[in-house]
Protein backbone atom coordinates (compact mmCIF):
# COMPACT_ATOMS: atom_id res chain seq x y z
CA UNK A 1 0.00 0.00 0.00
CA UNK A 2 1.34 3.27 -1.02
CA UNK A 3 2.18 5.59 2.19
CA UNK A 4 1.27 9.07 1.11
CA UNK A 5 1.80 10.81 4.29
CA UNK A 6 5.52 9.49 3.95
CA UNK A 7 5.64 10.13 -0.10
CA UNK A 8 4.48 13.90 0.59
CA UNK A 9 7.23 14.25 2.72
CA UNK A 10 10.12 12.78 0.15
CA UNK A 11 8.41 15.19 -2.19
CA UNK A 12 8.11 18.20 -0.49
CA UNK A 13 11.49 18.20 0.72
CA UNK A 14 13.11 16.65 -2.52
CA UNK A 15 11.81 19.28 -4.36
CA UNK A 16 13.11 22.37 -1.98
CA UNK A 17 16.30 21.11 -1.68
CA UNK A 18 15.48 20.90 2.64
CA UNK A 19 14.65 19.08 5.69
CA UNK A 20 14.68 16.46 7.47
CA UNK A 21 13.50 12.98 6.18
CA UNK A 22 14.17 10.78 8.61
CA UNK A 23 13.26 12.95 11.51
CA UNK A 24 9.83 13.00 9.68
CA UNK A 25 9.35 9.83 9.13
CA UNK A 26 10.04 8.40 12.94
CA UNK A 27 7.02 11.17 14.08
CA UNK A 28 4.35 10.73 11.25
CA UNK A 29 2.31 7.77 12.60
CA UNK A 30 2.06 9.29 15.64
CA UNK A 31 1.07 12.93 14.43
CA UNK A 32 -1.41 11.65 11.94
CA UNK A 33 -3.33 9.29 14.67
CA UNK A 34 -3.26 12.63 16.72
CA UNK A 35 -5.01 14.33 14.17
CA UNK A 36 -7.19 11.97 12.95
CA UNK A 37 -8.89 10.56 16.01
CA UNK A 38 -7.93 13.31 19.50
CA UNK A 39 -7.21 16.25 18.56
CA UNK A 40 -9.75 18.81 19.01
CA UNK A 41 -9.80 21.37 15.80
CA UNK A 42 -11.62 23.28 13.38
CA UNK A 43 -10.19 23.38 9.74
CA UNK A 44 -12.09 26.39 8.97
CA UNK A 45 -10.70 28.64 12.17
CA UNK A 46 -7.30 27.65 13.12
CA UNK A 47 -7.69 29.41 16.05
CA UNK A 48 -10.79 28.21 17.63
CA UNK A 49 -10.92 28.90 21.58
CA UNK A 50 -12.10 25.24 21.92
CA UNK A 51 -8.51 23.47 20.20
CA UNK A 52 -6.27 21.56 21.77
CA UNK A 53 -3.16 22.33 21.34
CA UNK A 54 -0.10 20.29 19.77
CA UNK A 55 3.39 21.96 20.05
CA UNK A 56 5.99 20.09 17.86
CA UNK A 57 9.31 20.87 20.34
CA UNK A 58 11.63 18.78 17.89
CA UNK A 59 10.86 21.53 15.07
CA UNK A 60 13.25 19.85 11.89
CA UNK A 61 10.51 17.28 12.04
CA UNK A 62 7.77 19.48 10.71
CA UNK A 63 7.66 18.27 7.62
CA UNK A 64 5.56 15.67 9.00
CA UNK A 65 3.15 17.87 10.55
CA UNK A 66 2.72 19.98 7.88
CA UNK A 67 1.66 17.13 5.75
CA UNK A 68 -0.68 15.77 8.20
CA UNK A 69 -2.02 19.56 8.91
CA UNK A 70 -2.46 19.41 4.69
CA UNK A 71 -4.37 15.99 5.03
CA UNK A 72 -6.75 17.39 7.20
CA UNK A 73 -7.35 20.63 5.64
CA UNK A 74 -5.54 23.09 7.69
CA UNK A 75 -3.27 23.83 5.15
CA UNK A 76 -3.54 23.92 0.91
CA UNK A 77 -1.56 21.89 -1.59
CA UNK A 78 -0.31 25.20 -2.68
CA UNK A 79 0.93 25.52 0.74
CA UNK A 80 2.94 22.63 0.52
CA UNK A 81 3.91 23.49 -3.16
CA UNK A 82 5.69 26.56 -1.94
CA UNK A 83 7.50 24.91 1.25
CA UNK A 84 11.09 26.21 1.35
CA UNK A 85 10.51 29.12 -1.08
CA UNK A 86 10.87 33.05 0.17
CA UNK A 87 7.07 33.27 -1.04
CA UNK A 88 5.51 30.66 1.11
CA UNK A 89 4.51 30.24 4.56
CA UNK A 90 6.32 26.74 4.92
CA UNK A 91 9.77 25.92 6.12
CA UNK A 92 12.50 23.85 7.97
CA UNK A 93 10.82 24.96 10.90
CA UNK A 94 7.62 25.92 12.13
CA UNK A 95 6.37 29.42 12.21
CA UNK A 96 3.49 29.72 14.63
CA UNK A 97 3.12 33.61 12.94
CA UNK A 98 2.35 32.25 9.45
CA UNK A 99 1.15 28.73 9.61
CA UNK A 100 -2.18 27.74 10.57
CA UNK A 101 -2.63 25.02 12.99
CA UNK A 102 1.29 25.47 14.29
CA UNK A 103 1.09 26.69 17.82
CA UNK A 104 4.71 27.14 18.77
CA UNK A 105 7.46 28.24 16.75
CA UNK A 106 10.23 25.85 17.10
CA UNK A 107 13.65 24.80 15.99
CA UNK A 108 16.10 24.96 18.98
CA UNK A 109 15.58 22.43 20.80
CA UNK A 110 14.13 22.43 24.68
CA UNK A 111 11.91 25.43 24.10
CA UNK A 112 8.40 23.29 23.38
CA UNK A 113 7.83 21.69 26.57
CA UNK A 114 8.16 24.83 28.97
CA UNK A 115 6.18 26.47 26.24
CA UNK A 116 3.35 23.54 26.18
CA UNK A 117 3.71 23.88 30.56
CA UNK A 118 2.54 27.55 29.93
CA UNK A 119 -0.50 26.51 27.47
CA UNK A 120 -1.63 24.08 29.86
CA UNK A 121 -1.11 25.77 32.70
CA UNK A 122 -3.14 29.17 31.09
CA UNK A 123 -5.98 26.39 30.38
CA UNK A 124 -6.09 25.44 33.66
CA UNK A 125 -6.15 28.74 34.90
CA UNK A 126 -9.31 29.85 33.25
CA UNK A 127 -10.66 26.76 33.82
CA UNK A 128 -10.97 25.21 30.32
CA UNK A 129 -10.53 21.62 29.22
CA UNK A 130 -8.79 22.01 26.17
CA UNK A 131 -5.70 19.41 26.06
CA UNK A 132 -2.18 20.32 25.30
CA UNK A 133 -0.02 18.02 23.52
CA UNK A 134 3.68 17.85 23.07
CA UNK A 135 6.46 16.22 21.14
CA UNK A 136 9.69 16.46 22.23
CA UNK A 137 12.77 14.25 20.46
CA UNK A 138 14.87 11.77 22.93
CA UNK A 139 17.84 13.47 21.66
CA UNK A 140 16.12 17.51 23.16
CA UNK A 141 16.05 15.34 26.58
CA UNK A 142 19.58 16.00 27.09
CA UNK A 143 18.06 19.58 27.60
CA UNK A 144 18.10 20.64 30.95
CA UNK A 145 14.86 22.80 30.42
CA UNK A 146 12.99 19.09 29.75
CA UNK A 147 13.52 18.49 32.96
CA UNK A 148 12.88 21.83 34.18
CA UNK A 149 9.51 21.59 32.97
CA UNK A 150 8.71 17.95 34.15
CA UNK A 151 9.54 18.94 37.41
CA UNK A 152 7.02 21.93 37.58
CA UNK A 153 4.58 19.79 35.66
CA UNK A 154 3.95 17.49 38.42
CA UNK A 155 4.70 20.43 40.85
CA UNK A 156 1.59 22.28 39.26
CA UNK A 157 -0.10 18.94 39.19
CA UNK A 158 -1.43 19.63 35.15
CA UNK A 159 -2.90 16.77 34.07
CA UNK A 160 -4.06 18.15 31.08
CA UNK A 161 -0.70 17.75 29.29
CA UNK A 162 0.79 15.01 27.21
CA UNK A 163 4.27 14.72 26.65
CA UNK A 164 5.17 12.33 23.41
CA UNK A 165 8.85 11.15 23.50
CA UNK A 166 10.22 10.00 20.09
CA UNK A 167 12.69 7.79 21.45
CA UNK A 168 14.47 6.77 18.26
CA UNK A 169 18.03 6.51 19.52
CA UNK A 170 19.34 10.03 18.39
CA UNK A 171 20.37 10.89 22.25
CA UNK A 172 21.90 6.73 22.45
CA UNK A 173 24.75 7.45 19.72
CA UNK A 174 25.76 10.18 21.95
CA UNK A 175 24.55 10.00 25.58
CA UNK A 176 22.44 7.66 25.72
CA UNK A 177 19.16 7.95 28.47
CA UNK A 178 19.72 4.72 30.16
CA UNK A 179 15.97 4.31 31.17
CA UNK A 180 14.12 6.83 29.70
CA UNK A 181 10.51 5.97 30.96
CA UNK A 182 11.85 5.70 34.30
CA UNK A 183 13.54 8.89 34.11
CA UNK A 184 9.99 10.63 33.25
CA UNK A 185 8.40 8.20 36.68
CA UNK A 186 11.02 9.86 38.37
CA UNK A 187 9.31 13.47 37.08
CA UNK A 188 6.81 12.50 38.33
CA UNK A 189 4.92 11.69 35.70
CA UNK A 190 2.73 8.77 34.31
CA UNK A 191 5.01 7.01 31.86
CA UNK A 192 4.00 4.56 29.23
CA UNK A 193 6.06 2.66 26.25
CA UNK A 194 4.68 2.01 23.05
CA UNK A 195 5.73 1.11 19.52
CA UNK A 196 5.88 4.28 17.70
CA UNK A 197 4.62 3.05 14.69
CA UNK A 198 2.21 0.82 15.36
CA UNK A 199 -1.54 2.65 14.90
CA UNK A 200 -3.14 0.64 17.30
CA UNK A 201 -0.42 1.46 20.02
CA UNK A 202 -0.77 4.65 19.45
CA UNK A 203 -4.38 5.31 19.64
CA UNK A 204 -3.98 3.16 22.82
CA UNK A 205 -1.51 5.32 24.63
CA UNK A 206 -3.88 8.67 23.30
CA UNK A 207 -7.21 7.08 24.49
CA UNK A 208 -5.51 6.61 28.14
CA UNK A 209 -4.38 10.17 27.99
CA UNK A 210 -7.80 11.94 27.23
CA UNK A 211 -9.67 9.68 29.19
CA UNK A 212 -8.58 11.94 31.96
CA UNK A 213 -8.11 8.90 34.35
CA UNK A 214 -4.40 9.60 35.44
CA UNK A 215 -3.69 11.81 38.05
CA UNK A 216 0.12 13.11 37.09
CA UNK A 217 0.91 14.56 33.50
CA UNK A 218 0.81 11.81 30.79
CA UNK A 219 3.80 10.69 28.81
CA UNK A 220 4.22 8.62 26.06
CA UNK A 221 7.59 7.08 25.28
CA UNK A 222 7.10 6.13 22.13
CA UNK A 223 9.96 3.41 20.36
CA UNK A 224 10.42 4.53 16.73
CA UNK A 225 12.75 4.27 14.20
CA UNK A 226 14.17 7.27 12.39
CA UNK A 227 13.63 6.56 8.76
CA UNK A 228 11.04 4.31 9.20
CA UNK A 229 9.32 3.25 5.87
CA UNK A 230 12.32 3.08 4.04
CA UNK A 231 15.00 0.42 4.43
CA UNK A 232 18.28 2.63 3.66
CA UNK A 233 17.02 5.56 5.22
CA UNK A 234 16.77 3.78 8.76
CA UNK A 235 18.68 4.84 11.85
CA UNK A 236 21.72 6.96 12.10
CA UNK A 237 23.41 7.11 9.16
CA UNK A 238 24.02 10.41 7.00
CA UNK A 239 20.88 10.70 5.82
CA UNK A 240 19.59 13.26 9.16
CA UNK A 241 19.27 15.85 6.89
CA UNK A 242 20.25 15.03 3.08
CA UNK A 243 18.47 15.02 0.23
CA UNK A 244 17.86 12.45 -2.70
CA UNK A 245 19.44 12.37 -6.14
CA UNK A 246 17.10 11.12 -8.81
CA UNK A 247 18.05 7.97 -8.16
CA UNK A 248 17.40 7.98 -4.44
CA UNK A 249 14.43 9.66 -4.77
CA UNK A 250 12.88 6.77 -7.13
CA UNK A 251 14.08 4.10 -4.63
CA UNK A 252 12.70 5.60 -1.88
CA UNK A 253 9.35 5.98 -3.82
CA UNK A 254 9.79 2.75 -4.99
CA UNK A 255 9.78 1.41 -1.42
CA UNK A 256 6.87 3.54 -0.40
CA UNK A 257 4.60 1.80 -2.67
CA UNK A 258 4.94 -1.53 -2.42
CA UNK B 1 10.42 50.16 43.49
CA UNK B 2 10.02 46.23 44.27
CA UNK B 3 7.06 47.16 47.06
CA UNK B 4 5.45 49.56 43.68
CA UNK B 5 6.05 46.71 42.13
CA UNK B 6 3.91 44.14 43.94
CA UNK B 7 1.67 46.63 44.68
CA UNK B 8 0.74 47.29 41.16
CA UNK B 9 0.49 44.02 41.07
CA UNK B 10 -2.29 43.78 43.62
CA UNK B 11 -4.13 46.69 42.36
CA UNK B 12 -4.51 45.55 38.27
CA UNK B 13 -5.23 41.94 39.65
CA UNK B 14 -8.24 42.83 41.09
CA UNK B 15 -9.60 44.31 38.03
CA UNK B 16 -8.26 42.12 35.41
CA UNK B 17 -8.31 38.20 35.85
CA UNK B 18 -5.99 37.71 33.17
CA UNK B 19 -2.84 38.92 35.05
CA UNK B 20 -0.50 35.68 35.88
CA UNK B 21 2.90 36.66 37.94
CA UNK B 22 5.44 34.23 37.80
CA UNK B 23 8.56 34.42 39.57
CA UNK B 24 12.09 32.59 40.45
CA UNK B 25 12.01 32.76 44.03
CA UNK B 26 12.71 36.17 44.44
CA UNK B 27 9.87 38.74 45.86
CA UNK B 28 7.71 36.19 46.79
CA UNK B 29 6.92 37.32 50.33
CA UNK B 30 6.09 40.72 48.74
CA UNK B 31 3.65 39.31 46.39
CA UNK B 32 1.81 37.97 48.96
CA UNK B 33 -1.18 40.34 48.86
CA UNK B 34 -1.44 39.99 45.20
CA UNK B 35 -1.26 35.81 45.78
CA UNK B 36 -3.77 35.76 48.48
CA UNK B 37 -6.52 38.03 46.41
CA UNK B 38 -5.56 36.64 43.10
CA UNK B 39 -5.35 32.67 43.87
CA UNK B 40 -4.30 30.66 40.82
CA UNK B 41 -2.47 33.79 39.58
CA UNK B 42 0.76 33.35 41.10
CA UNK B 43 3.53 31.04 40.94
CA UNK B 44 6.63 30.85 42.56
CA UNK B 45 7.82 28.52 40.11
CA UNK B 46 10.79 26.89 40.74
CA UNK B 47 15.01 28.44 40.67
CA UNK B 48 14.83 27.23 36.68
CA UNK B 49 14.64 31.10 34.86
CA UNK B 50 14.92 29.84 31.04
CA UNK B 51 12.16 27.18 31.99
CA UNK B 52 10.06 29.98 33.59
CA UNK B 53 10.20 32.97 30.39
CA UNK B 54 9.02 29.95 28.23
CA UNK B 55 6.78 29.01 30.54
CA UNK B 56 4.99 32.79 30.43
CA UNK B 57 5.08 32.75 26.53
CA UNK B 58 3.14 29.49 26.88
CA UNK B 59 0.52 31.58 28.92
CA UNK B 60 0.44 34.57 26.14
CA UNK B 61 -0.21 31.87 23.69
CA UNK B 62 -3.48 31.21 26.04
CA UNK B 63 -4.53 34.19 26.08
CA UNK B 64 -3.22 35.65 29.56
CA UNK B 65 -0.99 38.58 30.18
CA UNK B 66 1.92 36.75 32.14
CA UNK B 67 4.72 38.96 34.26
CA UNK B 68 7.66 37.25 35.00
CA UNK B 69 10.21 38.30 37.64
CA UNK B 70 13.61 37.84 38.96
CA UNK B 71 16.90 39.53 39.31
CA UNK B 72 17.84 40.86 35.99
CA UNK B 73 21.07 38.65 35.19
CA UNK B 74 18.99 35.62 35.62
CA UNK B 75 15.96 37.08 33.99
CA UNK B 76 17.64 38.36 31.09
CA UNK B 77 20.96 36.83 30.43
CA UNK B 78 20.12 33.73 31.84
CA UNK B 79 17.22 33.61 29.47
CA UNK B 80 17.96 35.46 26.14
CA UNK B 81 17.06 32.77 23.82
CA UNK B 82 13.85 32.19 25.70
CA UNK B 83 12.94 35.51 25.21
CA UNK B 84 13.96 35.71 21.71
CA UNK B 85 12.43 32.26 20.44
CA UNK B 86 9.45 32.12 22.40
CA UNK B 87 8.43 35.29 23.28
CA UNK B 88 9.80 38.01 20.28
CA UNK B 89 10.13 35.80 17.48
CA UNK B 90 6.64 34.61 17.89
CA UNK B 91 5.43 38.00 18.43
CA UNK B 92 3.72 37.33 21.84
CA UNK B 93 2.95 39.80 24.54
CA UNK B 94 4.01 40.07 28.00
CA UNK B 95 6.02 41.91 30.78
CA UNK B 96 9.24 40.80 32.19
CA UNK B 97 10.35 42.96 35.67
CA UNK B 98 13.85 42.70 36.96
CA UNK B 99 15.05 44.02 40.01
CA UNK B 100 19.56 43.69 40.93
CA UNK B 101 20.28 45.54 37.32
CA UNK B 102 23.71 47.24 36.92
CA UNK B 103 25.67 46.37 40.34
CA UNK B 104 22.37 47.01 42.48
CA UNK B 105 23.79 43.53 44.53
CA UNK B 106 27.26 45.34 44.84
CA UNK B 107 28.28 42.80 47.53
CA UNK B 108 27.70 40.03 46.09
CA UNK B 109 29.98 40.09 42.87
CA UNK B 110 29.47 39.49 38.91
CA UNK B 111 27.37 36.94 39.43
CA UNK B 112 24.65 39.72 40.41
CA UNK B 113 25.63 41.92 38.13
CA UNK B 114 23.96 42.90 35.07
CA UNK B 115 25.10 45.60 33.15
CA UNK B 116 24.02 44.82 29.51
CA UNK B 117 20.27 43.66 29.95
CA UNK B 118 18.91 46.88 28.27
CA UNK B 119 21.18 46.09 25.71
CA UNK B 120 20.57 42.92 24.98
CA UNK B 121 16.66 43.45 24.56
CA UNK B 122 17.66 46.52 22.59
CA UNK B 123 19.18 44.31 19.85
CA UNK B 124 15.87 42.22 19.76
CA UNK B 125 13.00 42.71 17.44
CA UNK B 126 9.03 43.71 19.10
CA UNK B 127 10.53 44.19 22.83
CA UNK B 128 9.61 47.47 24.63
CA UNK B 129 12.32 48.56 27.84
CA UNK B 130 11.27 50.44 30.37
CA UNK B 131 13.66 52.17 33.22
CA UNK B 132 11.58 53.90 35.86
CA UNK B 133 12.95 55.22 39.03
CA UNK B 134 9.90 56.19 40.61
CA UNK B 135 6.81 54.77 41.70
CA UNK B 136 4.69 57.01 39.16
CA UNK B 137 6.68 56.17 36.34
CA UNK B 138 6.21 52.38 36.91
CA UNK B 139 2.30 52.44 37.29
CA UNK B 140 1.64 54.57 34.69
CA UNK B 141 3.80 52.51 32.10
CA UNK B 142 3.07 48.99 32.98
CA UNK B 143 -0.60 50.00 32.86
CA UNK B 144 -0.18 51.33 29.64
CA UNK B 145 1.98 48.37 28.18
CA UNK B 146 1.32 45.36 29.96
CA UNK B 147 -1.87 44.09 27.72
CA UNK B 148 -0.08 44.93 24.13
CA UNK B 149 1.28 42.54 21.89
CA UNK B 150 4.78 43.60 22.86
CA UNK B 151 7.32 42.35 25.36
CA UNK B 152 7.85 44.86 27.89
CA UNK B 153 10.89 44.99 30.00
CA UNK B 154 11.10 46.95 33.61
CA UNK B 155 14.42 47.35 34.78
CA UNK B 156 13.64 48.59 37.92
CA UNK B 157 16.70 49.88 40.22
CA UNK B 158 16.83 50.03 43.63
CA UNK B 159 17.62 53.60 43.69
CA UNK B 160 14.76 56.30 43.07
CA UNK B 161 16.02 59.77 41.61
CA UNK B 162 13.78 61.70 43.53
CA UNK B 163 12.41 63.63 41.12
CA UNK B 164 8.01 63.64 41.25
CA UNK B 165 6.10 63.93 38.24
CA UNK B 166 2.96 64.70 37.02
CA UNK B 167 0.57 62.05 35.87
CA UNK B 168 0.83 63.13 32.39
CA UNK B 169 4.62 63.56 32.01
CA UNK B 170 4.76 59.97 31.88
CA UNK B 171 4.12 58.37 28.48
CA UNK B 172 4.74 55.48 26.59
CA UNK B 173 8.07 56.46 24.01
CA UNK B 174 8.20 59.87 25.49
CA UNK B 175 10.74 61.98 27.04
CA UNK B 176 10.72 64.61 29.28
CA UNK B 177 12.29 68.12 29.32
CA UNK B 178 13.07 69.11 33.43
CA UNK B 179 15.24 71.93 32.82
CA UNK B 180 15.88 74.10 29.98
CA UNK B 181 19.74 75.36 29.15
CA UNK B 182 21.89 76.11 26.49
CA UNK B 183 25.12 74.45 26.87
CA UNK B 184 24.89 71.24 27.20
CA UNK B 185 22.64 68.83 27.11
CA UNK B 186 22.16 65.90 30.08
CA UNK B 187 20.13 62.93 29.75
CA UNK B 188 20.27 60.94 32.85
CA UNK B 189 18.94 57.53 32.88
CA UNK B 190 17.03 55.68 35.68
CA UNK B 191 18.68 56.63 39.38
CA UNK B 192 21.20 59.16 37.53
CA UNK B 193 18.69 61.51 37.46
CA UNK B 194 19.30 62.72 40.89
CA UNK B 195 23.33 63.05 39.84
CA UNK B 196 22.15 64.89 37.05
CA UNK B 197 19.86 67.19 38.90
CA UNK B 198 22.36 67.50 41.71
CA UNK B 199 24.93 68.93 39.35
CA UNK B 200 22.93 71.64 38.38
CA UNK B 201 24.07 73.96 40.71
CA UNK B 202 27.69 73.59 40.54
CA UNK B 203 27.13 73.74 36.30
CA UNK B 204 25.74 77.03 37.15
CA UNK B 205 28.16 78.23 39.37
CA UNK B 206 30.61 76.84 36.37
CA UNK B 207 28.70 79.37 34.14
CA UNK B 208 27.26 76.40 32.69
CA UNK B 209 23.46 76.52 31.66
CA UNK B 210 22.56 72.62 31.12
CA UNK B 211 19.49 71.38 29.99
CA UNK B 212 18.22 68.17 31.35
CA UNK B 213 16.12 65.17 30.01
CA UNK B 214 14.74 61.98 31.16
CA UNK B 215 13.67 59.51 29.09
CA UNK B 216 11.43 56.67 31.53
CA UNK B 217 12.03 54.28 27.92
CA UNK B 218 14.52 53.73 26.16
CA UNK B 219 12.60 51.66 23.74
CA UNK B 220 10.70 53.26 21.62
CA UNK B 221 13.81 56.15 22.30
CA UNK B 222 12.05 59.28 21.68
CA UNK B 223 14.51 60.68 19.19
CA UNK B 224 13.26 63.81 18.74
CA UNK B 225 13.40 65.43 22.13
CA UNK B 226 16.98 64.33 22.09
CA UNK B 227 17.77 65.95 18.23
CA UNK B 228 15.86 69.47 19.24
CA UNK B 229 17.89 69.77 22.41
CA UNK B 230 20.91 68.60 20.81
CA UNK B 231 20.78 70.70 17.99
CA UNK B 232 20.26 73.97 20.53
CA UNK B 233 22.94 73.30 22.98
CA UNK B 234 25.54 71.21 20.49
CA UNK B 235 26.76 69.21 23.16
CA UNK B 236 25.35 66.18 24.62
CA UNK B 237 26.71 63.91 28.57
CA UNK B 238 24.54 60.50 28.66
CA UNK B 239 24.95 59.12 32.20
CA UNK B 240 23.53 55.88 32.57
CA UNK B 241 24.23 52.82 35.43
CA UNK B 242 24.55 50.51 31.70
CA UNK B 243 26.99 49.12 29.65
CA UNK B 244 28.25 50.93 26.57
CA UNK B 245 26.42 48.88 24.04
CA UNK B 246 23.22 49.50 23.29
CA UNK B 247 21.74 51.52 26.13
CA UNK B 248 20.92 55.21 25.90
CA UNK B 249 24.34 56.39 24.85
CA UNK B 250 23.80 54.13 21.61
CA UNK B 251 20.19 55.86 21.33
CA UNK B 252 21.55 59.17 21.17
CA UNK B 253 24.25 58.96 18.63
CA UNK B 254 21.72 57.30 16.53
CA UNK B 255 19.16 59.96 16.79
CA UNK B 256 21.77 62.13 16.02
CA UNK B 257 23.33 60.62 13.22
CA UNK B 258 24.45 62.53 10.42
CA UNK B 259 25.60 65.93 12.36
CA UNK B 260 29.47 66.86 12.88
CA UNK B 261 28.81 69.57 15.16
CA UNK B 262 27.99 68.45 18.35
CA UNK B 263 30.17 67.11 21.03
CA UNK B 264 29.34 63.81 23.22
CA UNK B 265 30.34 62.01 26.49
CA UNK B 266 29.09 59.12 28.24
CA UNK B 267 29.16 58.34 31.80
CA UNK B 268 28.49 54.60 31.74
CA UNK B 269 29.54 50.94 33.13
CA UNK B 270 33.37 50.25 31.34
CA UNK B 271 34.04 47.38 29.92
CA UNK B 272 35.08 45.11 32.27
CA UNK B 273 33.56 43.15 35.26
CA UNK B 274 33.12 45.23 38.80
CA UNK B 275 35.19 42.88 40.88
CA UNK B 276 34.89 45.54 43.97
CA UNK B 277 32.60 44.96 47.04
CA UNK B 278 30.99 47.22 49.02
CA UNK B 279 27.95 49.26 48.76
CA UNK B 280 26.17 50.63 46.18
CA UNK B 281 27.46 54.26 46.34
CA UNK B 282 30.85 52.99 46.49
CA UNK B 283 30.52 51.43 43.06
CA UNK B 284 29.07 54.60 41.92
CA UNK B 285 31.39 56.73 43.28
CA UNK B 286 34.37 54.00 41.43
CA UNK B 287 32.83 54.59 38.50
CA UNK B 288 32.38 58.12 38.16
CA UNK B 289 28.28 58.66 38.90
CA UNK B 290 28.72 61.25 41.09
CA UNK B 291 27.64 65.01 40.61
CA UNK B 292 31.57 66.05 41.03
CA UNK B 293 32.45 64.09 38.00
CA UNK B 294 29.59 64.79 36.06
CA UNK B 295 30.33 68.82 36.44
CA UNK B 296 33.94 67.86 35.65
CA UNK B 297 32.89 66.19 32.19
CA UNK B 298 30.53 69.15 31.46
CA UNK B 299 33.08 71.69 32.09
CA UNK B 300 35.45 69.47 29.85
CA UNK B 301 33.00 69.26 26.73
CA UNK B 302 32.21 73.12 26.96
CA UNK B 303 35.42 73.78 26.87
CA UNK B 304 36.41 76.40 23.94
CA UNK B 305 32.48 76.93 23.27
Amino acid sequence: MRDELRIRIVDMITKAGEGHIPSSFSIVDIIDTLYSKFLKFDKNDPKWPGRDYFVLSKGHGCAALFVVLEKHGLLDRSDIDKYGTHAGILGGHPDRTKVPGVEASTGSLGHGLPFALGLALGQKIQSKSNKVIVLVGDGECHEGTVWEAALVAQNLDLRNICCVVDYNGSAAQILPHPNIQAQWEAFGWTAVSIDGHNRDEIEAAFASFYAGENRKPFAIIARNVKGRGVSFLETHGPWHHKIPGAHEYAAIIAELSK
Amino acid sequence: MRNTFASTMLEVGRCDPKLVVLVADISHFALQPFAVESPGRFYNVGILEPCMVSMSAGLAAAGLYPVTHTIAPFLIERSLEQIKLDFCYQALGGTLVSVGSAFDYSRLGCSHHCYNDMGLLNGLPNTQIAYPASPLEFRRLFTETYRNDKLTYFRLPEAQHGVTFADGDIQVGKGILLCEGSDVTIIGAGPSLRTVMESLPNLATCGLSAEVIYLPMLKPFDADIVRTSVAKTGRVIVIEEHSRVGGYGDEVLHATAGRSDFRYDFVQIPDEFQRGYGDYKEHLATLGFTPDNLVRRAVALCQGK
